[in-house]
């Protein structure tokens, strides 16, 4: 994998709270999936990463480019394209007007070039048709989709989402999907979610956070490998366990330390997650 | 994080330093576009230029002086100046009021261009009131008989006005981050201009009362543009200043500490300070010289002109007007009796311009015989106001004596003032100060007013409905007797073959 992003060491703290405590990862072409519980630091690692917030101490690079100088900073900004979590919209714009004043603050200057760039991004996430709407009059997903266009406008190499998927139906969710697939494709995405669906389908790397700290970093496939071994079936939830839940087809399926003779079954992503968080676990599936 | 310095090389942070300011450009003709868009913008704009399109179907038939036009295109601007202030602080607060800043923060344009950009979104607005302006301005000039000349400074004041609205507007929402902060400061301008317009000064005026946008007036005389004395100039560069200073400060308080932002807001706060101590200034002695001079001794200061019997002396400015003035003086010439109607005038243009536009001052009557005032306005009552004045010298032979006039000559001036034109009643309700045809009445004139009794009212009015042809022949056979002094209203009236009111002449 070839390195895009590189952090070492971030921390920073809110008062006594650690959102971040020395995080170090690396990050190269394709998503990248930020998974944690509320309150694990994903946002704040995301806003630190985008620039909107310094860190304590540690040091990142995005692209080769040090955001630790004014220069270095505003280099970054020209390469990135961020959706922060519940984005704002100014409603009387239009779609179009939106994208292209994002597109203005990115620097992209030349007019012909920039509406151009703007009908590329709007069509690519599929909103050419009421590019001409007032944003107050669109849809929550057609909304979330308008952000989407103004984080990719400019063809961002770093582009950092965060729960973009919050709020969407499965339909939406779907597309949206889709649309991130496809924005991983030659540049570095890093996607924050609640939804271990979302990474199943979507990331060739995930990044599990908890208490500030990363917990896991590798592939999805390495993260439900985690759990093998560690889930079982019965009759009743077992106490012992870490969750434990009643599946639809009326069994309990177990994460944790198996009893002897547990009947083990096939591990999922979310399995994996679950281990990756081991204390936390109760409070993720209560 | 990393304290590695990254410097890119020269040609690339040039290359840089374009694209951010192209991309200032780019962010500045999207507001603007915004801006004008904007529906208390669009409405003030629209009810501006339907004042305009309102004073140019006066200025059409008013014969326009252009060094006051100049100074009326000044208010009209302060409605779209309302409205851009308004909006231009909604707009920097946009983001913050919808919660993108999250967002827009980590955009490569820094937040100090970016204010860059909204201040210079205000200036198409500026630039349409400097077009709006000047086609009021080119409309009054090419209006018939229009005179004068306009002082660019003047005309600059409306534009300027808007522009320093907006960058008020801008810096407003860099300091205090609420929506209501603009309706505040502009309550707290509207007691701000009372307050400066109230302090005492000398007898310039109010010392203060430069430091507002607007200046108006304590006259509505028209003076010779040379002996206006307004510093025009001063206070455009004065507002310039300001609003350049507004914008700077924005910039400055919203992170631009460049030195060349510093350096550009020293020079703004350098042309404010320069303008705001020009127009305090008094006015010079010069003007004050030329304003006395052409008061008491108009002669040594205008050209004449001749036209048929008699000559007409006009402030260089008016020269071409005196052609107009003759015709009204061969209109009145024609309908007298005697040697009047050949009578050699001088028709003199005078001033009262001692007291600059800071206070009226009537206009003493000449004691030259035959000899007529003619004021600087034109058009409208002006018209019969003048024709009264030359009827009054033809009658009683100068201005001073007419002060004294009591008897019944004051139906032949009337009748000879009025009886020309082709609506006299109308003419005659416009020339007399309640806007009556009927009961006693002060008579208008460029100097002193005359007085008309009922009885002398009654007999001009049947005079004038009698129309021309019957009446003009009777006041060439009886004009001796006409002109006489102490000749009664009823003899006047039973000469000219109507009916005599019953009752002596008294004068109120």
């Amino acid at each position: 994998m070839t390195t895009t992003v590189s952090a070492a060491g971030l921390s920073l703290r809110y008062g006594s709270t650690h959102a971040l405590d020395d995080v170090s990862l690396r990050l190269g072409e394709g998503v990248t999936g930020l998974l944690g519980p509320n309150g694990a630091g994903k946002t704040t690692l995301l806003r630190v990463l985008a620039t909107a917030l310094p860190a304590d101490s540690g040091t990142f690079t995005v692209l080769d480019h040090d955001p630790g100088t004014t220069g270095g900073r505003q280099e970054v900004r020209r390469v990135l394209g961020y959706l922060p979590q519940t984005p704002g919209f100014h409603p009387d714009f239009t779609a179009f007007e939106f994208v292209d004043y994002v597109a203005i603050l990115k620097e992209l200057t030349d007019r012909e070039a920039r509406h151009r760039e703007v009908r590329r991004v709007l069509a690519e996430v599929d909103l050419s048709d009421v590019r001409g709407k007032r944003i107050k009059k669109l849809s929550g997903g057609m909304r979330q989709r308008v952000a989407l266009a103004a984080a990719l406008v400019g063809d961002p190499g770093f582009l950092v989402l965060d729960e973009p998927t919050v709020g969407l139906d499965p339909e939406q969710r779907m597309r949206f999907r889709e649309l991130i697939a496809r924005a991983g494709e030659g540049r570095t995405v890093l996607l924050s979610t609640h939804q271990t669906e979302d990474v199943a389908m979507l990331c060739n790397r995930v990044v599990v956070m908890a208490g500030g700290t990363v917990r896991f970093d590798g592939t999805p496939a390495e993260l439900t490998a985690r759990a093998a071994g560690r889930v079982w079936s019965g009759t009743e939830r077992d106490p012992a366990a870490m969750a434990g839940w009643r599946t639809g087809l009326g069994a309990f399926r177990n994460v944790g330390d198996p009893p002897p003779g547990a009947e083990l079954v096939e591990p999922t992503l979310e399995d994996g997650y679950l281990i990756a968080l081991d204390g936390m676990a109760a409070e993720v599936a209560a | 994080m990393s304290a590695v310095l990254e410097k890119a090389p020269p040609a690339e942070r040039a290359d840089e330093q374009r694209r951010s300011w192209a991309a200032v450009l780019a962010l500045a003709l999207f507001e603007a576009r915004k801006l004008l868009l904007r529906l208390p913008v669009l409405l003030m704009f629209v009810l501006y230029a339907a004042w305009i399109g309102w004073t140019m179907r006066d200025a059409w038939s008013s014969y326009p002086a252009l060094q006051d036009v100049d100074r009326a295109t000044q208010t009209g601007p302060l409605l779209p100046a309302l409205a851009v202030l308004l909006c231009a602080n909604q707009a920097v607060l946009r983001s913050q009021r919808q919660d993108t800043d999250r967002h827009f923060d980590v955009l490569a344009l820094e937040p100090w261009r970016r204010t860059v950009g909204f201040a210079l979104s205000v200036v198409p607005a500026a630039v349409l009131t400097a077009l709006l302006v000047a086609a009021q301005f080119t409309w009054a000039v090419l209006a018939p008989g229009s005179v004068g000349h306009g002082s660019v400074g003047e005309l600059l004041v409306g534009p300027l006005t808007v522009l320093l609205a907006g960058t008020a507007g801008v810096l407003l929402a860099r300091v205090v981050k609420s929506p209501f902060a603009a309706p505040m400061l502009m309550v707290l301008a509207f007691f701000s201009i009372l307050f400066l317009g109230a302090v005492p000064g000398d007898s310039n005026g109010s010392a203060t009362r430069w430091l507002v946008p607007v200046i108006g007036d304590a006259s509505s005389k028209t003076l010779p543009s040379d002996l206006l004395g307004r510093p025009a100039v001063w206070h455009a560069l004065y507002l310039f200043g300001l609003a350049l200073t507004l914008a700077l400060a924005a910039v400055l308080v919203n992170g631009g500490r460049t030195k060349t932002v510093a350096a550009a807001l020293v020079v703004a706060v350098g042309l404010g300070t320069w303008g705001a101590v020009g127009q305090a200034a008094k006015v010079s002695k010069a003007t004050t010289d030329a304003r006395v001079l052409a008061t008491l001794n108009p002669a040594k200061v205008q050209s004449c002109a001749r036209h048929g019997n008699s000559t007409y002396c006009a402030f260089p400015e008016w020269v071409p007007r005196t052609g107009t003035w003759a015709e009204v003086t061969d209109h009145v010439q024609s309908l007298a009796g005697g040697t009047a109607a050949q009578e050699k005038l001088l028709v003199r243009q005078r001033v009262e311009a001692r007291y600059g536009m800071d206070a009226d001052g009537a206009i003493e009557p000449s004691t030259v015989p035959y000899q007529v005032t003619v004021g600087t306005r034109w058009g409208g009552p002006r018209v019969p106001e003048f024709a009264a004045a030359v009827s009054s010298v033809l009658v009683m032979g100068s201005e001073k004596a007419t002060g004294s006039l009591c008897d019944g000559r004051m139906v032949t001036i009337m009748w000879l003032a009025l009886g020309w034109q082709s609506d006299p009643l109308t003419q005659m309700r416009a020339v007399r100060l309640d806007d009556s045809v009927s009961g006693s009445a002060i008579v208008l004139s460029p100097t002193n007013p005359m007085s008309m009794t009922t009885q002398q009212t009654d007999v001009v009015r049947e005079l004038l409905t009698a129309g021309p042809n019957k009446v003009a022949p009777a006041v060439k056979a009886h004009w001796a007797e006409l002109t006489a002094p102490k000749v009664t209203t009823a003899k006047v009236a039973q000469l000219l073959g109507v009916k005599a009111p019953a009752g002596a002449d008294k004068c109120e």
